[in-house]
């Protein structure tokens, strides 16, 4: 280890021998050496000392030809033409690793002529880039970044997230318009308040009154325009919401504090008018912070698909659009490339990982003529596939339509304080106007009448009401993500808490998801390291989890390097290792080889043959996770219904599910037929919650009411679920329900707290007892109520 | 005390609030506070050096957007 020297560009280290020295640097391989000698050039070599440190990635030379960045039809796609006639595009860019490489990719790109701007978020390494196209070219930028030592690729930066990024904005500029001007109203009100009991000029009251009236304007017209706008549509739909009560409310005592001022007698509400925005907006803030950003589901599915394959034509390989592709069409597919037409083999064979379809956890051997299904992935096998559909009919885009719809149909449960408030409106504003009859009729003046129908809206502030469900989820969201689970969506944590029933997926939710060994049986002494050797030499599952079960506390294995291997598909390896014949692999190889075995067992076995006699024999299984059994036992006393889904075949689902004591079991499921189940369950009635890791999943946690994925799950699920268990713990299942179930009942006891305030309250504003420093007073204390409330279960689950 | 001193103290702190005020929400517009990381780090990366750069791209972009014509 001693002689171990860092490359001078990316910092990682190696051994002198095989560094390539270059005056007093060393340089891993030519790449980072280019890239060195380019920043030194360009003069941005205090990179360098900027980045300190960090290790970063080597840059490749292998990227494809960059002109194809410069297609029309790419144009259209991503690039778009801004105000000032200039292009835009947004990028993300691979490879940043710290601050120095934004600074260095905005640097050199503003070095570049024509480029009007370069912005790059290190949060999410998305960047803007702006430039005049008729001095450079998209591909151009793009052979800096690379040329760099990084890569970009452009994304369709939809109209959704700019969208949700906007609306997130605009609330921030409210809500400091709003607190600002809270913040200033009450120092005035101090000064009132404290001239209301010990007495103050008229024509002070009004200086005051004056300068709260300036601050209140903007909350009201600015900050609250937000509730103008949804009283309208509510207007428009007919329902009465929340947002009607505060716009009537916030806007009549305004326009009343107004009178006041001017005819210089009695107290004014400014800010009241304030307190009530700038306390709603929060609570609507809240909320939209917690929003999922649904925007980039559908983008990431795009983003796993290359949009380009090699096919055979004249002989020759070329590269085509995968929408250009016809039926008949030969297509080449490399061994790890995933499959993108559905087609027939018509040269050479391998095995296929089909579980991203079918669930199946074991490789799949296809030979010539063997049908393969778009969205497989190819584990060894260099073949060639007529394609028997086109791009648009395959399984694989059959699948991405499928999972829009199901987005689409997801179920909306209406929220608890939604419904309320609708009731809580319509009942204020009768009981203000019931009120300000009666004291009219009962002869009071107008100005009396007025302001105690006013105190009855401003007393029954919908502060409380607006903050109790924001709080409470904001309160479960935390938690969750003390423990590894991330909800995507605040409202989920309610769905949740109403759910009855759970379908779990098998393979990888309930079970590791690789097989691994379970017992180890040698017949005879032998030297483990030709094993390891030989498993080292396959990427199958099996092979891997045998050289995990090997390597597992011995740290240095020293590998044999073999006179001659052989991979024998669908069976297993045999190499020749000093005149010693080994074989590793299935019953079928050794069959093949002659050899008489008598071992039974339902697991996956491997065996370990030298010069035809069986050395050690493997069992494998797929492990059942920890807490599978317990997660069973305690939902059920919950009173949730576990289901057991999934793709593999009877007696491996019959066999984990007795493990784990789930009575429901469905096996060999196909992705849509998991979909159809879910709607089923949701015809009879029940409130289901998926949980899964797979692209076969996929469907079914769309359609799901709550769609939780394993952290470890595939991109593509992980973005389609609603709930994601970081951790891949079925404890944190369990955690996830605790807590959803912990916060409905928060929302519900805050739900109860404004309620059960208000309806002491309101008879008094009715009465006309209520002054202006009560009402002030109260909306604050009702607000404080429900957020001391919700930080009490916060402090309680803490210490445990 | 005569009312008025109250009334320009009042005005004068609440115009010059108003001028931090604005000052943040042009901050915000202008996106200076979208990306946390960046925001953080930037202090790290000012100096003599950048504010020149910033200024060179400024007049590029100024110039370009005289010339450009686009097609």
């Amino acid at each position: 280890m001693s002689n171990n020297i860092a490359c001078t560009h990316c910092h990682l280290e190696f051994n002198e021998s095989v560094m390539i020295k270059d005056g007093e640097h060393y340089f891993c391989c030519n790449g980072c050496q280019g890239v060195f000698h380019l920043l030194s050039d360009e003069g941005l070599d205090s990179f360098y000392e900027k980045a300190g440190n960090v290790k970063l990635t080597p840059p490749t030379s292998q990227y494809e030809d960059s002109s194809n960045f410069n297609a029309e039809a790419f144009y259209d796609k991503f690039v778009k033409i801004n105000s000032d006639g200039f292009s835009e595009v947004s990028l993300i860019i691979e490879g940043i690793h710290c601050s120095a490489c934004v600074w260095l990719n905005e640097k050199a790109l503003h070095k570049m002529d024509g480029i009007i701007e370069a912005n790059i978020n290190f949060t999410n390494n998305k960047a803007t880039i702006v430039w005049a196209d008729n001095i450079v070219k998209l591909s151009q930028i793009i052979d800096m970044i690379r040329a760099i030592g990084y890569n970009a690729f452009p994304y369709d930066a939809s109209i959704q997230e700019a969208h949700a990024n906007k609306e997130r904005k605009d609330y921030y500029l409210r809500m400091s318009v709003a607190i600002f001007a809270s913040m200033n109203i009450m120092w005035i009100a101090v000064a009132q308040y404290a001239g209301y009991f010990s007495g103050m000029t008229q024509d002070m009251k009004t200086i005051l009154n004056i300068a709260e009236g300036v601050l209140a304007t903007p909350v009201l017209f600015y900050s609250g325009w937000i509730f103008f706008r949804g009283a309208y549509y509510g207007l428009k739909t007919k329902t009465v919401n929340m947002d009607i009560l505060v716009a009537t409310g916030a806007s009549l005592t305004y326009i009343y504090s107004i009178y006041i001022t001017i005819i210089e007698e009695g107290e004014a509400y400014f800010d009241s008018v304030s307190m009530i925005i700038t306390f709603v907006l929060i609570g609507k803030f809240l909320e939209v912070l917690s929003k999922k950003n649904a925007a980039d589901t559908l983008d990431i599915i795009g983003k796993n698909l290359p949009n380009e394959v090699k096919i055979v034509k004249d002989n020759s390989i070329i590269s085509c659009k995968l929408g250009d592709v016809i039926i008949g069409d030969i297509v080449v597919v490399s061994s790890g490339e995933k499959v993108l037409l559905d087609g027939e083999i018509t040269k050479g064979s391998g095995s296929f990982d089909e579980s991203n379809l079918t669930g199946e956890s074991e490789p799949i051997y296809k030979d010539l003529g063997g049908t393969v299904i778009s969205g497989t992935v190819s584990i060894d096998a260099d073949i060639h596939l007529r394609a028997t559909k086109d791009f648009g009919h395959s399984t694989l885009s059959n699948l991405v339509q499928l999972l829009e719809t199901a987005i689409n149909k997801k179920p909306k449960i209406e929220q608890l304080a939604n419904k309320l408030s609708e009731y809580f409106s319509s009942v204020v504003l009768a009981l203000s106007f019931l009120t300000f009859f009666v004291w009219w009729l009962w002869p009071h003046d107008f100005e009396v009448s007025f302001m105690v129908g006013i105190s009855v809206i401003v007393i029954a502030c919908p502060c409380a009401l607006a903050l109790a469900t924001p709080v409470a989820t904001l309160v479960g969201l935390s938690l969750g993500a003390k423990r590894g689970i991330l909800f995507k969506e605040a409202a989920q944590l309610e769905t949740m808490a109403k759910v009855d029933t759970l379908v779990l997926d098998k393979t990888g939710t309930l079970t590791v998801g690789k097989p691994e060994v379970i017992k180890e049986h040698i017949y005879a002494d032998f030297d483990r390291e030709l094993l390891y050797s030989l498993v080292k030499l396959s990427n199958h599952p099996v092979a891997l989890g045998i050289k995990e079960y090997i390597t597992k506390g011995q740290e240095n294995i020293s590998d044999t390097i073999f006179d001659e291997f052989k991979q024998i598909p669908a069976s297993g390896i045999s190499v020749v290792h000093q005149r010693l014949e080994i074989l590793g692999g299935n019953l079928k190889l050794m069959n093949d080889n002659h050899i008489e075995i008598d071992f039974k067992s339902d697991n996956t076995l491997f065996y370990f043959a030298i010069n035809k006699k069986v050395f050690a024999i493997y069992e494998l299984s797929d492990k059942v996770k920890d807490g599978a059994k317990d997660l069973v036992i305690n939902l059920s006393k919950r009173g949730i219904e576990t289901i057991m889904l999934t793709g593999d075949n009877e007696r491996v689902a019959k066999k984990v599910s007795a493990e784990i004591g789930i009575k429901n079991l469905y096996y060999e499921q196909t992705p849509q037929d998991k979909s159809e189940f879910i709607s089923t369950l949701h015809n009879s009635g029940k409130t289901v919650v998926m949980v899964g890791d797979g692209v076969n999943d996929i469907l079914a946690l769309a359609r799901a009411d709550i769609g939780i994925v394993m952290g470890s799950g595939s991109d593509i699920a992980i973005d389609v679920g609603d709930v994601v268990l970081l951790n891949d713990s079925l404890n944190s299942l369990e955690d996830a329900f605790k807590i959803s179930r912990t916060t409905y009942g928060l929302i519900k006891q805050n739900l109860g707290i404004s309620l059960v305030y208000n309806a002491i309250t309101i008879p008094l504003a009715m009465a006309g007892f209520v002054i202006p420093l009560v009402a002030a007073i109260s909306m604050s204390v009702s607000s404080l109520l429900v957020v001391g409330n919700s930080m009490r279960i916060n402090l309680k689950w803490n210490k445990n | 005390m005569d009312n008025w001193v109250i009334a320009m103290m009042l005005g004068a702190s609440i115009f010059l609030g108003a001028i931090a005020l604005f000052a943040f929400l042009w901050a915000i517009k202008n996106g200076q506070f979208d990306d946390e990381e960046k925001f953080l780090n930037a202090a790290k990366f000012d100096g003599e050096d950048e504010l020149n750069d910033a200024l060179n791209q400024e007049r590029k972009k100024e110039e370009l957007k005289k010339r450009y014509r686009p097609e």
